[in-house]
């Protein structure tokens, strides 16, 4: 992370210069910029090589086997291409109407009650070592993932022997209360990979890791482990015709500014998860890229620990919403091309709601007359070491000081966030607050929820509403119960919500491809990019 | 017939060519040093490795933690740091890896599970590859450049490379990569901006990978090393003796500085490069960022992120050994460049 801070603050100083370098830039907007460009015929063959920032997605220490990759929810887009996925969230070039579909899975169906979720699989599916892909081949995997610690194994309230194969294509959970939840986690998690239980045998744990057998577009030729991973084309993959490109290469690389450059050298032809603004607005000058900008899901918040001073007094943490101005942020230092949330969701989420009835607004005034009345207030504020987090930061201290407020701030990196949150004396933290569906991932039980130890609430209200939500079926009494969760913690003052930040996807004019360059909300940080469908013009 | 510290020494003359030449080779006065050192570096090797791992230690979380990430229950945390060995007390965990490290077992990263003899196997050719060719580039640059400066002090030549040395000196390594890949990748479109072409796929296609890594590290040093060399020529050739009498023999100025002063200052040179070896390795951990190389720097880094210590251990072995090697190695140099140099003797 030291590294990545080192080079984003590098990136500042090279901006100028690679603005220059650029022979190819242009001062108009020439590139796709989020839109999907329109793509005619898709054709056949060709290589593609995609970049994938070291310190997030281009990490993959403990390899690529579903059960034991710790860090699958980065790596979604590797996984995606071996192990293709159960589900897919799939959406309009625009990135609206997103919904879970099925991929490998044909059809889903949940019991009136809530309590059983049945998945039917395709017919004829095998997995690149030609076993097949069936039921049992899916309770195998899924037993497995339970069995392993892993960020990504499923929190499902599964009932006892909860995982039953119905016939050789269907299979079943049951849980203990309803959880219509569990078809909006599927995208991004372990459980939807499903790999060969023959070569996992056959390999042994250890080096199925490094070259995983699963029935996605792609296999695996070569991995060298959070540095290169090279793929090619699946020749029995089930979808006739597809994929599209003959290999395709996922290369680690030191953040955003070396992976711009390498695009603008040609040596890759997409990256995804840029989120350095000044280069952002560089690539969208330059006619020779495509800029697709995701649909925000998660917005930042600034999370506030009630459960110690100073933010155990309401009128702190009043002071903090009236000190806090989200939209100039936006604004001043992020060209105005993010939304600004007062929920836990933003514009790409489920349940999306452009206000909050009872939202403090920003109020200079009246957050000078709470820090008076308090007799000062002083606040320390971290954060996790990246680009557009230490920038907001930076930003909200200059703004509370302008209140009165004496602040400090301190950016960590994960083990110190960790660290932080599980001491108990953090005070205030900047963090991303829910997923595409609130109740899935990392979602917004996990910043509010009393019990968990990320959160700085304890209001069984909250909980209660929090729960309700999860576990309803119903639409519009989920979405309902939402917005109650959102106007309970504005009226509280239990968090400011601000920016929803996505990062971007970048691709070489030429390449096509559904979450590359065109819109997907992201499920949790990347949009799951459908690999089996990206091509590129020969 | 062997000559030690406390034998008398036989001159090399009476022994005959042969029995000179062999006596080099085997005789101990080197032999000894080599000895001596290699021992010498038990105890260092040994106090590396006991800091590293303290060190590790105090940084927060470890392997499970942080793989796990902010998501994980304890139960789940503990439930890996079991897997992982991370249970036991870091004096057990610390004793086990050097039992292996003795015997040549280097172990299984915690992450990944693969062998670290494997890993290192992958990764330090290309990191090897890099700090050779930084080297290469340095001094073959340096030194004629230094020779130019120094001939003519404050004339044309020397203020260029004194503009041209405090430029380079005031640019990181970093910056300097990024410019580099700007000018001779985005712009001229000559070199390649990421990645690395194994030799096996042709000497032409795998040093064209090489050039814009080895260069960012080598430019930088070949500026240090042309501030050091010129101005210690400049002092041998106004301040000493030799030189002085040499031009009263009607020596050229050419001559003098290069057969003369330039073997004496080389003592000098070669010390510091000897000690810079430590900061070359190091500073390939950011340039195997850039560059997208996959090297022993970008894996010293992934492992430390990831608290995985048998990598880190393994790394930071390799290059404790590389850097007791390189002073042997200028020790060494120092005799052959002036026979006078016996160690050992008395």
């Amino acid at each position: 992370m030291k590294q990545r801070t080192i080079l984003s603050l590098l990136t500042a100083a090279a901006l100028a210069l690679t603005a220059c370098g650029g022979g190819s830039d242009s001062g108009t907007g020439g590139s796709a910029s989020g839109s999907g460009a329109p793509a005619g015929e898709p054709q056949q063959g060709g290589e593609l090589t995609v970049l994938e920032d070291a310190a997030f997605a281009g990490s993959w220490p403990a390899g690529l086997d579903p059960a034991t990759n710790t860090t699958g929810g980065s790596n979604i887009a590797m996984m995606q291409a071996i192990f293709g996925g159960l589900f897919l969230l799939t959406a309009d070039e625009d990135g609206s109407n997103a919904e879970v579909t099925g991929n490998q899975a044909e059809s889903y169906e949940f019991s009136e009650d809530g309590l059983t979720f049945t998945v039917k699989l395709r017919e004829g599916i095998e997995f690149s070592d030609g076993t097949p892909l069936d039921a049992e081949a899916v309770r195998f995997n899924w037993e497995r993932d339970l069995a392993n610690p892993c960020t990504c194994k499923p929190t499902w309230p599964l009932a006892e022997g909860g995982i039953q194969v119905i016939d050789p294509l269907t299979i079943q959970l049951s849980f203990t209360r309803p959880y219509p939840a569990v078809l909006a986690s599927f995208p991004a998690a372990n459980v939807n990979w499903i790999a060969s239980p023959a070569a996992l045998e056959a390999q042994g744990e250890d080096a199925f890791k490094i070259t995983p057998v699963g029935a996605g577009p792609f296999t695996v030729v070569e991995n060298q482990l959070s540095s290169a991973l090279e793929l090619e084309r699946n020749e029995s993959y089930f979808k006739e015709g597809q994929p599209y490109l003959d290999r395709l290469t996922f290369q680690s690389i030191g953040g955003d500014q070396p992976a711009y450059q390498a695009l603008q050298a040609g040596q890759a032809q997409a990256y995804e998860g840029l989120n350095t603004t000044p280069l952002l607005e560089q690539a969208q000058a330059n006619d020779q890229l495509q800029v697709t900008i995701q649909p925000a899901t998660s917005p930042y918040v600034v999370q506030l620990n009630t459960k110690i001073a100073p933010f155990d007094d309401v009128r702190a943490r009043e002071a903090i919403y009236r000190a806090t101005d989200f939209d100039a942020i936006n604004e001043g230092i992020f060209g105005g091309n993010y939304d600004v949330s007062q929920g836990f969701t933003g514009p790409g989420g489920l349940f999306y709601e452009e206000t909050v009835e009872g939202y403090p607004e920003f109020d200079l005034d009246r957050a000078k007359e709470l820090v008076q009345e308090l007799g000062g207030l002083t606040v320390r504020l971290g954060t996790i070491s990246n680009y557009v987090a230490t920038q907001i930061n930076t930003a909200l201290q200059t703004q509370w000081q302008e209140a009165g407020i004496d602040v400090e701030i301190a950016d960590y990196q994960l083990s110190g966030v960790i660290q932080e949150f599980t001491g108990g004396q953090w005070q205030a933290m900047l963090q991303t607050a829910g997923a595409w569906d609130p109740a899935a991932g990392v979602g917004v039980g996990f910043r509010f929820n009393s019990g968990v130890p990320y959160s700085g609430v304890a209001d069984p209200t909250l909980d209660q509403l929090l729960s309700d939500a999860s576990a309803t079926l119903d639409e519009q009494q989920r979405a309902d119960l939402y917005r109650q969760a959102a106007e309970l913690i504005a009226e509280n003052f239990y968090a400011p919500f601000g920016l929803a930040f996505a990062p971007a996807n970048i691709a070489a004019v030429g390449v096509h491809g559904p979450g590359l360059t065109t819109k997907i909300p992201p499920i949790l940080v990347n949009a799951g990019v459908i690999w089996d469908e990206v091509w590129r013009e020969q | 017939m062997t000559a030690t510290a406390t034998t008398p020494r036989v001159p090399a003359d009476s022994r005959g060519p042969r029995a000179s030449r062999v006596g080099r080779v085997t005789g101990s006065p080197v032999l000894r040093l080599v000895v001596k050192r290699l021992l010498m570096a038990i105890p260092i090797m040994l106090g590396v490795t006991v800091l590293t791992f303290w060190v590790l230690s105090l940084i927060p979380g470890n392997a499970a933690q942080q793989l796990l990430g902010p998501e994980a229950t304890p139960e789940d945390i503990a439930l890996l740091e079991q897997q992982l060995g991370l249970d036991k007390p870091g004096v057990v965990r610390y004793l086990e890896w050097l039992q292996g490290a003795v015997t040549g077992d280097l172990g299984q990263s915690i992450v990944s599970r693969q062998p670290v003899s494997e890993i290192l196997s992958q990764r330090l050719p290309v990191t090897g590859e890099i700090v050779l060719l930084a080297f290469v580039v340095s001094l073959v640059l340096a030194i004629p450049v230094a020779l130019l400066a120094a001939h003519k002090p404050d004339g044309v030549m020397d203020r260029i490379s004194m503009v041209v040395s405090t430029l380079g000196l005031s640019v990181a390594n970093y910056v300097l990569a990024l410019l580099l890949v700007l000018v001779f990748a985005v712009t001229l479109g000559w070199l390649p901006a990421i990645g690395f072409v194994p030799l096996e796929d042709g000497l032409w296609p795998n040093l064209r990978s090489m050039i814009l890594p080895s260069a960012a590290i080598g430019l930088p040093l070949f500026c240090f090393y042309t501030r050091f060399l010129r101005g210690d020529l400049v002092d041998q050739m106004q301040q000493e003796e030799y030189v002085t009498t040499a031009r009263a023999k009607g020596v050229g100025s050419w001559s003098v500085l290069i057969k003369h002063a330039f073997r004496n200052s080389s003592f000098g040179l070669i010390t510091i490069v000897g000690l810079n070896l430590g900061a070359l390795i190091g500073g390939t951990v950011i340039i195997e960022q850039i560059f997208a190389l996959p090297g022993i720097g970008q894996m010293l880094l992934q492992a430390i992120n990831t608290r995985d210590f048998v990598v880190v251990q393994a790394a930071v072995v390799i290059f404790a050994l590389v850097a007791v090697l390189a002073n042997l190695i200028v020790d060494l140099l120092y005799a052959v460049l002036d026979p006078r140099i016996r160690y050992g003797s008395s």
